[in-house]
């Protein structure tokens, strides 16, 4: 199915017969025929008579029990009361939410002070705002109003826009909402009325094609049976019909001639779109309600022509709302790093205000007995006849003045445009990552999509991968490959196929096709053989139990309708046309019966009891009333549930050869599911009836409706298994390399779940987390969904290593919230996996260009810019605090105001934003050819303490250099501040940016438009703040520009502050290169330097298989 | 999900608009570009042409700087009377306004100085980039008359004892310096050109031509230099000159230009008038003649910067060759 070179290798490599290379899974059925105990069989049901008296085996009842207790009961406080069709006495106690939604955050009126609120919760903008204030004091009035307010201002409005336009959106969309038109009840009749309207307790009509306007219960519908169609693809993605049941005891009615009156109890609101307990009080009978009765806002009703139901959630009660919020925000490792580093740049810049301060006091100490009268100081003030201090507070307050104006001047050394610029180069490398052709899924139509955006570079420094194996590692598209049916094995399947054909009417057609064996089919046309009867029975099986709906789709040819099977799980689908392949097509399906094509037979069967699939029962059951009247349960489910419901004292040989062949299928990688099935004695059916009524009827107290199935399944009987069962290697294209490289020293650990039951929570932990980390491939099978999050929490709390998390399925949220990065597969397993993630695709393969390629570019140009964002501040604000040395500290800036606020603003945001997204280090070929390149990001050697500590020093060198060529080679002459301060802007500015450029790896153009036009742009700035009559500094830059002077300082502080650092870099890519460096010169010269000899400490590849 | 044996066709009546992104070089970031790489010869190409760069220009520097001719002559210390040692009779000698404080000072001139000479008074430790001071002025009140109550960042100097506002207010411009210097040579007086010493757009779009100065040094604390009332501030240089402040607390200010070459040897003769009192706060007043080059004046510090950074450059470059050799990849 994919053409990658990897997955045919591995393919190829299990050499075994059985495998149709098309198909990207393939499944096997065996199925052994074990005789039922009852001795009522009639017809061709009866499988012989080995044991008279089924054995029990209990084994699985301690299960049950625990798995019913985690059922919540709910008591009347915790119940909701709703009055069917009286919405004033269901409100008038409670005020249920009515049915209008409100998205929109603000009204035009909160907009402002809810805007900056929300605003404000960034630490950043509080220290931004905190300055501001301080500055707007008269005795620290350091900057100019405009100048310390503009940058404040100018993000706060940006964002206030972005905000206010994205609200207006959410507000048009309520509104067009809120005002759609729903059929509801009001005096006995339907009326349109606007969803806004809707209250709790009312009857809705829903017609075909409709959206639900809100949760209701279902009441009735057009279909008899009192089935409903729903396609709930607004609310989990999930394109295929659902089936929900009105309950018999409502469908017959019609609220329009007779009022419906009842008393439905249910849970509160919860965000559960999966589940629902509630139960109905209707003509004095007491009727339970699960999650198959109730259908949620902004599912669409689908092939029935009408619902009715009660309203139980609406407005933002509803499921759908609640399930509205966002993924969790997370922060990247690289970010919670950085926020370390950014504390030291606050101790060096609380540390730079002491000095000042400190030095300051000390001057004016030094100085008291000539502060009154010095020129340049004049503290008394002799205008009125006493005289008074001017403008003077006493030693302790000027120095406390100072200090905090020195953290008005020096404030960017927290670099606060760094947070704007992260956010801006997230969203850039997002864009690139959503746009990559190789993320985009063919099949499924889908882009990569990021959902949560501040983690980005997270995915450059991955060590953990935890992975769910069902429909992530493999792809979840089954077929029917072989089957053992009563101890034989049929796996002879060719691609050839039958038509499928029916007595009269049009011919139907199964809509997928199955290779077939032709022996089973053989056998299963002839069914009056004792192999035939096992036959029979395996393929009712595969059609009914189930909870497929069939769907006659027409053709262009009219005499020819396909029959197109929709359902939820994949399985059941491959199971059902394979059946409808061997002549057992499933026609029909309601609550009540369904209708099977047996050979061209249509066939009624009623169903008198279902028990749908669930991950811990592991099993689904059935109970079907047959046409000769006996009545027969039928059981599908893993192999472990299956074989310990087995009546053991059946065939021995049977059940042995069937286990072989389970064996022998399960090792060719196929997935296998068993299916078993007794018949019941009248007797039998009474008494479990009974006890499954009044299981069912207690309000959540499911304990003992498991009660009554545990007794039931002890007695059924194997009949036969499936299995079906994919290959993990194969679906694991080039991930395989890059996680399993390390040739012969490979260590493999499984565990199963059972066992991680005692291994979790105890001191187990610690031994298993010391093994674990000397394999290089862990294997967990059978895991619950939340041990699936233990395991990632056992990794992410006892190491600082990052941890990914990637599944498909519902069962996979919890690991993929616990993980540091969570990867959601679009499969078919539903969207809740990736609604929950941080990151979707739609395939498992995407994961290799994913970490390898954007997750290293990601992280390369992140860690780069912080760096680089932490030196440019602290350079300037050096370049400050040394001039303020030569002022008698008090904190006069050479640099106009403006110019210090736009230095990190317009002088030199755009190139580190720029290199930020577009940077590459090495292309795309590269980083896939040699994985190891991606070790670089895990030993974080882009950014570490080290790093930080040198680059520190190196803009230690850089601040010096730039203040101090000008001030030497000006030194006692008649140069003016202001003309020196241009030329310590220019000379920064030009420093950093040349500083920039020296890291560029690639060249395109926008790069040098960004570094040169930023460089450009500050001259005209410099230039434009110099031609403003009012400011002291007028003219002055064009006065100094006019001296040589000038320009060789400008010159000789470039080169002389870079030089160091230039032999440094040489030195090192010389001596020491890293891995990255020599990929990078192979690529550029192609030459033999491969980075072949590099050392890879790999990762740990998780793979937790769930349930099967 | 499938397209391939469409197990699921049905249910996507939703139209397939392809979400395939749209390719470009630019999305799939497969723009062209230029991938420098620091090989050995462009290593040593750069640093060798650094050091062919900065070299020469380190040369001329500083023979650029070894052609001026500087004479700078610190006189706050011997223009008072002899018996003034101590700090105070020092600071009573400068505030008695009665006294005669001309001094004579002698020069030898070492070489040749050709026109322009520069006439510069230096001050040292005087902070005129201290924040009070800096900001104790009205630059609308410069401009313009309208604006001549603009004063409110110009006290304790904003108005005199009558509320009327003192043009020019401030710190800045109440601490004008007021020392004046003659220059003669054999008697001949050499007369210095204080025309053009201010910048012109100071004359022009700072200093207003309507604007005089009023009420200025009339309270008792005189700080400085007082303005004669009919002259427009746009003419007042010396005011102007002043009050672009400096940027460091020690420096020169122009004072004016001698228009006529001095020869070597000439003996010049300078009479003083030590007004300015810097001696409250221990400051220095020098009296600077210097000539200028293409890089100012007198300065050997870019000069050997430049020989520094040129020879670094070399030596790196050296260095770099003879450990390519040594140590090839």
């Amino acid at each position: 199915m994919d053409s990658n070179s990897q997955t045919e290798i591995n393919e190829n490599s299990y050499q075994v017969p059985g495998f149709i290379r098309n198909s990207s899974s393939r499944r096997s059925i065996s199925s052994i025929q074990s005789k039922t105990s009852g001795g009522h069989s009639i017809r061709e049901v009866s499988f012989g008579e080995l044991g008279s008296k089924p054995i029990r085996h209990g084994s699985r009842g301690a299960d049950s029990e625990g798995f019913s207790a985690s059922y919540k009961e709910i008591n009347d406080d915790d119940a909701r009361l709703i009055y069917i069709n009286d919405p004033e006495r269901t409100n008038e106690k409670f005020e249920f939410a009515g049915n209008s939604i409100r998205t929109g955050k603000y009204s035009v009126l909160t907009f402002l002070p809810r805007n900056l609120f929300e605003q404000f919760h960034r630490v950043a903008y509080i220290y931004f705002l905190v300055i501001a204030i301080l500055n707007q004091l008269p005795q620290l009035a350091v900057f100019g109003r405009g100048a310390s307010i503009l940058p404040l201002a100018f993000v706060l409005l940006v964002t206030a826009i972005k905000d206010a336009y994205e609200d207006y959106r959410r507000h048009r969309s309520d509104k067009i909402e809120n005002s759609r038109l729903a059929w509801v009840l009001v005096n006995e009749q339907f009326q349109q009325i606007r969803w806004k309207e809707i209250r709790v307790g009312e009857i809705i009509k829903v017609s075909a094609n409709e959206t639900l306007p809100c949760d209701m219960v279902l009441l009735s519908t057009s279909e008899t049976t009192g089935v409903a169609y729903v396609q709930t693809t607004n609310l989990d993605g999930e394109s295929n019909l659902k089936t929900r049941y009105a309950k018999q005891e409502t469908q017959m009615k019609n609220p329009e001639n007779e009022k419906i009156s009842g008393l439905i109890k249910c849970e509160k609101p919860n965000r559960n779109i999966y589940g629902f307990q509630a139960n109905m009080d209707i003509d004095g009978k007491r009727v339970s309600l699960g999650p198959s009765n109730i259908i949620l806002r902004g599912c669409e009703l689908k092939n029935t022509e009408w619902a009715i139901g009660v309203a139980v959630f609406a407005g933002r009660e509803t499921k759908a709302m609640l399930n509205n919020s966002g993924a969790p925000s997370k922060r990247s490792q690289l970010e919670t790093r950085m926020n370390r580093e950014i504390i030291f740049l606050s101790i060096f810049l609380v540390a730079l205000c002491v000095i000042v301060s400190v030095c300051h006091g000390v001057w004016l100490r030094n100085h008291k007995d000539e502060l009154d009268l010095m020129q340049f100081y004049r503290k008394k003030d002799y205008s009125e006849s006493d005289v008074e201090n001017y403008n003077y507070y006493g030693w302790g307050m000027e120095i406390f003045f100072v200090f905090l104006m020195s953290v008005i001047v020096f404030q960017i050394m927290i670099p606060i445009s760094l947070y704007i610029s992260m956010e801006l180069v997230r969203v850039g490398q997002a864009f690139f990552m959503i746009r990559d052709n190789r993320m985009y899924d063919e099949a499924s139509n889908s882009r990569f999509q990021c959902r949560a955006l501040n983690i980005n570079e997270d995915l450059g420094q991955i060590k953990y991968i935890f992975s769910d194996k069902t429909g992530t590692l493999t792809e979840n598209k089954m077929e029917f490959q072989c089957a053992s049916i009563g101890g034989k094995d049929y796996s002879n399947a060719k691609d050839s196929n039958e038509d499928g054909q029916t007595g009269g009417g049009p011919v139907l057609r199964p809509k997928m096709k199955v290779k077939i064996d032709r022996g089973l089919l053989n056998i299963s046309i002839n069914k009056h053989t004792s192999e035939g009867r096992y036959v029979n029975d395996f393929f009712i099986a595969l059609a009914a139990c189930n909870t497929i709906v069939p769907l006659t789709v027409d053709t262009p040819d009219p005499a020819v309708k396909l029959i197109d099977y929709q359902g939820e799980s994949p399985d059941e689908q491959a199971l059902v046309y394979a059946a409808a392949v061997y002549g057992y097509m499933l026609i029909e399906r309601t609550s009540g019966h369904i209708v099977i094509d047996i050979q061209g037979e249509r066939q009624r069967f009623d169903v008198l009891g279902l028990h749908e699939f669930d991950s811990d029962r592991k099993r689904m059951s059935v109970i079907l009333g047959c046409p000769d009247k006996t009545v027969k349960v039928f059981v599908k489910g893993a192999d472990t549930s299956m074989f310990s419901v087995i009546d053991r004292s059946l065939n021995l040989n049977m059940l042995k050869a069937t286990e072989d062949h389970l064996h022998a299928y399960s090792s060719k990688g196929l997935r296998t599911l068993v299916v078993g099935m007794r018949e019941l004695s009248p007797s039998e059916f009474e008494q479990w009836h009974s006890s499954y009524e009044s299981a069912s009827t207690a309000l959540m107290g499911r304990a003992a409706l498991s009660e009554s199935r545990k007794q039931h399944r002890t007695s059924s009987q194997l009949i036969g298994r499936i299995r079906d069962r994919r290959q993990i290697a194969a679906r694991r294209p080039g991930g395989n390399r890059v996680f399993k490289k390390g040739g012969a020293n490979q260590v493999a650990l499984i565990i199963d779940g059972t066992s991680l039951v005692y291994i979790l929570d105890t001191d187990l932990e610690e031994q298993l987390f010391d093994l674990s980390s000397k394999c290089n491939v862990v294997l967990c099978c059978r895991v619950a969904p939340l041990q699936k999050a233990g395991i990632v929490a056992l990794i992410k709390n006892r190491t600082d290593d990052m941890t990914l998390a990637i599944g498909d399925g519902a069962n996979d949220v919890s690991m993929i919230q616990m993980a540091d990065v969570g990867i959601g597969i679009s499969g078919q397993e539903g969207r809740q996996a990736v609604m929950a993630s941080d990151f979707a695709m739609g395939q498992f393969r995407f994961l290799v260009p994913l970490l390898l390629v954007h997750g290293h570019w990601n992280y390369q140009r992140m860690s780069y810019m912080i760096l680089y964002n932490f030196y440019r501040n602290a350079v300037f604000v050096l370049v400050l605090f040394w001039y303020v040395l030569f002022t008698s500290f008090t904190l006069t800036t050479a640099i106009t105001d403006w110019s210090s606020v736009l230095y990190s603003v317009i002088y030199t945001s755009v190139p580190t934003i720029v290199i930020g997204v577009l940077d590459k280090d090495l292309s795309r070929t590269s980083l896939l050819k040699h994985p190891q390149l991606y070790g670089a990001g895990q030993r974080q050697e882009s950014y570490n303490g080290k790093l930080f500590w040198v680059t520190m020093l190196d803009t230690l060198w850089q601040s010096i250099a730039a203040f101090f060529v000008p001030l030497l080679a000006y030194w006692g002459s008649d140069i003016d501040g202001s003309s020196l301060g241009d030329l310590w802007t220019l000379a920064a500015v030009i420093m950093v940016n040349i500083h920039l450029a020296m890291d560029v790896i690639r060249w395109y153009r926008i790069t040098h438009a960004a570094i040169w036009g930023s460089i450009v742009a500050t001259f005209v700035c410099v230039m434009v703040i110099d031609v403003l009559p009012f400011l002291p500094g007028y003219w002055a830059f064009f006065h100094i520009a006019g001296t040589g002077l000038f320009w060789l300082c400008l010159l000789g502080i470039t080169i002389g502050a870079l030089v160091p650092r230039f032999v440094v870099k040489v030195f090192i890519q010389y001596c020491r290169p890293d891995d990255i460096q020599i990929a990078r010169e192979a690529e550029k010269f192609r030459n033999s330097r491969d980075p072949q000899d590099a050392q890879i400490e790999m990762n740990k590849f998780w793979i937790l298989l769930g349930h099967d | 999900m499938s397209s391939g044996d469409g197990s699921s066709e049905p249910s996507s009546k939703i139209s397939k608009i392809s979400k395939k992104p749209r390719y470009s070089r630019f999305t799939q970031q497969e723009l062209p570009a230029c991938k420098p790489i620091l090989t050995p010869g462009l290593v040593i190409t750069i640093l060798i042409s650094l050091a062919i760069i900065f070299i020469p220009i380190g040369l001329s520097s500083i023979s650029a700087s070894e052609n001026v001719v500087e004479l700078v002559d610190r006189y706050d210390d011997v223009c008072i009377p002899s018996n003034s040692s101590n700090h105070d009779e020092k600071i009573g000698f400068i505030q008695d306004a009665a006294t005669n404080k001309t001094c004579f000072r002698t020069w030898i001139v070492p070489k040749k100085m050709n026109h322009p000479i520069f006439v510069y008074y230096q001050l040292d430790n005087f902070y005129q980039n201290h924040r009070r001071y800096v900001k104790s002025r009205s630059d609308h009140q410069l401009w313009s008359p309208k604006s001549e109550r603009a004063t409110k960042l110009c006290e304790p100097e904003a108005q005199n004892d009558d509320d009327k506002p003192i043009v020019p207010c401030g710190l800045i411009a109440w601490s004008l310096f007021n020392d004046t210097y003659r220059f003669s040579r054999n008697d001949d007086a050499i007369e210095i050109n204080k025309k053009d010493i201010a910048w012109g757009s100071d004359r022009t779009k700072k200093f207003g031509s309507d604007v005089y100065p009023k009420n200025f040094q009339t309270r008792g604390l005189i700080g400085g230099a007082k303005l004669n009332e009919s002259i427009p501030l746009s003419q007042q240089e010396d005011l102007i000159v002043w009050m672009r402040t400096a940027a460091l607390p020690s420096f020169r200010k122009l004072y004016g230009r001698i228009e006529t070459d001095l020869e070597a040897n000439d003996k010049i003769t300078i009479e003083i008038q030590n007004n300015y009192n810097t001696y409250s706060f221990n400051g220095r007043k020098k009296l600077v003649i210097s000539t200028t080059t293409w890089i100012g004046g007198k300065n050997d510090f870019l000069g050997r910067m430049y020989m520094t950074v040129g020879g670094t450059s070399l030596f790196f470059a050296i260095a770099f060759s003879i450990l390519f050799v040594i140590k090839p990849r």
